[in-house]
């Protein structure tokens, strides 16, 4: 494998009385596209959640680019810590209902953070930002709010708005669920691209379609833990684990 | 019929006293105008402090929640006599700051804002904080998420926002805020009321009074019609689920 982006070890999250992830571990390497898959409710989004301190971990580690992000100086997992601001400028996110600010157009929406967080100046803050809207289709809706915008689009806008800064990871947390069916394919494009310009890609979906062809590695995952993961050509079409035939079966049988 | 009518609505003693009410009345619009400004700041800081994350500053949410539960619970006319019965006497403090003589108003002037100022600080905030946790948990996720620390994200995604859903509350408590501008005659400041109460003394006449109510009606049953047309607008932008952009 490629060198080592991102390395979650033993990873654990509860809500209240409810283990949503029993010691989770997951290696990705740089220029690496890995799937998770698993029923609503095994802890995958919560688990991708983690890797960005979204949701920190109770107990577990994680590596990004070899620095230890839970347990360095300024340990622990609160506001404070510096590894916030060190995940921050190497991962990026995009959620499933967008979360674009809606009282900034789309150009402004990418070049916020930009202009407050990396420092970029006005100008080259907008030329990034138009770039990267270009780059995924949406040129000509610059100046748009995003309720002028089709689902699709705005999570365009959303994928390029985690590009402007950056990140050496991009996490994806079930992007295409709150779509129309006919806006799924041009997201699915826009993530295909940047998979195949060799962007580190942690993938939750429910699009098996994309991920038997995207993907390099099919994370299987049930009941907080990883139940089965290989290469989507095993993991799908042959896969080992009772648990995961049966979800591929209820899935693939639609 | 006709003593009812000369009790209440005498257009002679109106009109004898019009100018003077109408004076008076101006002061209430000044305190009105002081106070509200500071009162919108003074919240907003309060609803932030209230927003601050993090187990470290609990204590300042603790007493940023009892501040605005306290002077919400308290009435606005203990406040007022507890200032300016008090304040004038404790010597520690410079005597320009407890008996204030700022842009030649005189001290109960400033009394009474302080007492306007403390107590719809913590009603706005209130208002400020229903605003701010109506935008969704998303908004923050999103800007924290692009590296934005917690004010970043408060300043320019969440209070924008929160702005926009917040004028019709806000406005009805800026209305209240003109009301009790009034109680400030019992620290004999002449404004409206007091004028009126004179004018009521001296003739044994409530006609000025009832010219003091007019005025406020007159000023605030439109500010009644922009209240109602706010939620409207709400109500249609809820239902298109998207928000107005503020400048």
């Amino acid at each position: 494998m490629a060198e080592t982006m991102v390395k979650l070890q033993g990873i654990c999250k509860r809500f209240g009385s409810l283990e949503v992830l029993k010691g989770v571990d997951l290696e990705v390497g740089r220029g690496e596209v890995v799937c998770i898959l698993g029923p609503s409710g095994s802890g995958k989004s919560t688990f991708l959640r983690c890797i960005n301190l979204l949701e920190p971990p109770e107990d577990g580690e994680i590596f990004i680019e070899g620095n230890d992000i839970c347990k360095g100086p300024g340990s622990g997992t609160g506001e404070q810590s510096w590894e916030l601001n060190y995940v921050r400028q190497r991962v990026g996110i995009v959620f499933q209902q967008f979360n674009l600010f809606p009282h900034k157009t789309a150009l402004e929406n990418v070049t916020l953070a930009q202009e407050r967080v990396l420092g970029r100046s006005k100008q080259e803050a907008r030329a990034k930002a138009t770039e990267l809207l270009e780059r995924v289709g949406l040129g000509d809706k610059l100046d748009q709010y995003p309720e002028r915008l089709s689902g699709g689009q705005q999570q365009r806008v959303a994928i390029a708005r985690a590009l402007a800064m950056d990140p050496h990871v991009m996490l994806f947390d079930e992007v295409t669920s709150a779509l129309d069916p006919e806006l799924v394919k041009e997201v699915l494009d826009t993530m295909r691209e940047l998979a195949e310009e060799g962007m580190t890609m942690i993938v939750v979906t429910h699009e098996i379609g994309f991920a038997r062809e995207v993907a390099d590695r099919v994370v299987f995952m049930d009941a907080g833990v990883i139940v089965e993961e290989g290469p989507p050509s095993q993991v799908l079409e042959n896969p080992q684990q009772e648990r995961t035939k049966q979800f591929l079966g209820l899935v693939l049988d639609r | 019929m006709s003593e009812f009518f000369n009790q209440y609505f005498d257009f002679h003693v109106m009109g004898e006293h019009f100018w003077e009410v109408l004076e008076a009345f101006l002061q209430n619009l000044v305190i009105f105008a002081v106070a509200a400004a500071l009162a919108l700041i003074w919240g907003l800081a309060l609803a932030l402090l209230r927003q601050l994350p993090g187990k470290k500053l609990l204590p300042i949410r603790f007493i940023t929640v009892a501040y605005i539960d306290l002077f919400r619970a308290i009435p606005i006319l203990i406040i007022i006599l507890l200032i300016s019965g008090g304040v004038p006497f404790l010597s520690f403090i410079p005597q320009s700051i407890r008996i204030p003589h700022w842009f030649g108003k005189p001290d109960p002037f400033w009394y009474g804002v302080a007492a306007l100022v403390i107590v719809y600080g913590a009603f706005t905030a209130e208002v400020y904080r229903a605003g701010i946790e109506a935008v969704p948990g998303g908004q923050m996720e999103a800007a924290r998420s692009l590296g934005m620390n917690h004010w970043q994200a408060m300043r320019h995604v969440i209070v924008p926002q929160a702005l926009t859903l917040i004028p019709a509350p806000m406005l009805n408590e800026m209305i209240s805020l003109l009301k009790d501008t009034t109680l400030i005659s019992v620290i004999a400041f002449s404004e409206a009321v007091l004028v009126s109460r004179e004018v009521l003394s001296e003739r044994l006449n409530s006609s000025a009074m009832i010219l003091t109510a007019f005025f406020f009606v007159i000023i605030i049953l439109p500010l009644a019609r922009v209240v109602d047309r706010l939620i409207a607008r709400n109500q249609g932008k809820i239902a298109r689920g998207s928000h107005i952009e503020v400048a």
